[in-house]
């Protein structure tokens, strides 16, 4: 899967979860600060994720995901540990 | 079904598919046990003469447990309040005791004495004292929650969290909204003796979990979760006119 396409999945799902429209997600924005996600709506993404791409993400991770950019980043890492 | 349905993820992080382990809840010695009757034969005088207490709707408690007790809070009264209210049935009650009160030898002393307590360490992990939680309503006990998470300065209610509904639809336990006045006026926070004021502990009737977790299987669950958060909070305001 291209970079531009896991971006585009990544920010979609995003989006439902959270319920804000994917043109107001910026990459960068944090989205626990700036976005008002707290830890249940993180644990949701998460798990949005590893129903998704058969992922195993370690919830331990959610400390380390501020922007939308970290997730993209992480699904990368797992999906290229799988295959 | 929704595509997808986060619950399986919801019920690993919380280890709700292990077995109880051994050990989870607390031993409590002999000593403890007697100074708690003795702690609560002055609670029960205190309660009577000097804010005397009113407990409305004891009945909507359910037959046994487990299951959810969720009052607002305003006070480091509350609890005894609420314990008080139940009688013997208190003993049913567990709370979680953060490791900041827990690790301290007296305020360890003081919950064990008032309240079943278990520790939990929400600094390193919120999401482990929710499956503590959970472990112990698997266990058939009842849990005493504030789903505030902190006391109010105003005496409004303030915004819940939504860790209760996870716990609540995830253990399929049903949620008892409780509404308690008189607390906040009698011994806000920062203030160190409680003034003279009477006290009133309303029950609701619990909130049966069985609808959310079918609405699970077509709604995101974090939705679900929100939503009989709100609806705990919508019954303790109700409770409170």
């Amino acid at each position: 899967m291209g970079d531009e396409q896991l971006t585009a999945e990544v920010k979609t799902l995003v989006s439902k979860v959270i319920k804000i429209p994917e043109e107001k997600i910026d990459v960068n924005v944090n989205l626990f600060t700036d976005l008002g996600v707290d830890s249940l709506m993180g644990v949701e993404i998460f798990a949005t994720l590893d129903k998704k791409y058969r992922l195993d993400v370690p919830e331990e991770k959610l400390k380390d995901i501020n922007t939308l950019n970290d997730i993209i980043v992480l699904v990368r890492e797992l999906l290229s540990k799988r295959t | 079904m929704i595509e997808n349905d986060t619950s399986s993820y919801w019920r690993r992080l919380l280890d709700l598919d292990k077995p109880v382990p051994p050990g989870i809840l607390d031993k409590y010695r002999s000593w403890h046990r007697l100074s708690r009757s003795l702690f609560y034969a002055m609670v029960d005088i205190f309660l009577r003469l000097y804010c005397p207490e009113k407990v409305l709707g004891i009945e909507n408690l359910p037959d046994k447990p487990p299951y959810i007790i969720a009052p607002n809070h305003s006070s480091t009264l509350d609890y005894l309040t609420v314990a008080w209210a139940m009688g013997k049935r208190k003993e049913e009650l567990y709370v979680l005791a953060t490791s900041f009160f827990y690790d301290n030898p007296w305020a360890r002393f003081c919950f064990k004495v008032a309240a079943n307590a278990v520790r939990i360490n929400t600094e390193v992990d919120f999401f482990s004292a929710l499956g503590i939680a959970a472990k112990i309503l698997g266990a058939g006990k009842a849990i005493y929650i504030h789903p505030e998470g902190l006391r109010t300065i105003d005496g409004k209610l303030l915004p819940f969290h939504p860790g209760v509904g996870v716990l609540a639809v995830e253990t399929g336990v049903p949620l008892v909204p409780v509404h308690i006045s008189g607390t906040w006026k009698s011994l806000p926070t920062g203030r160190i003796f409680p003034r003279p004021c009477p006290i009133t502990v309303s029950i609701g009737e619990p909130i049966k979990m069985a609808p959310y977790i079918e609405k699970k299987k077509s709604v995101q669950a974090y939705d679900v979760y929100k939503e009989a958060t709100e609806e705990l909070r919508n019954r303790i305001l109700a409770l409170s006119q």
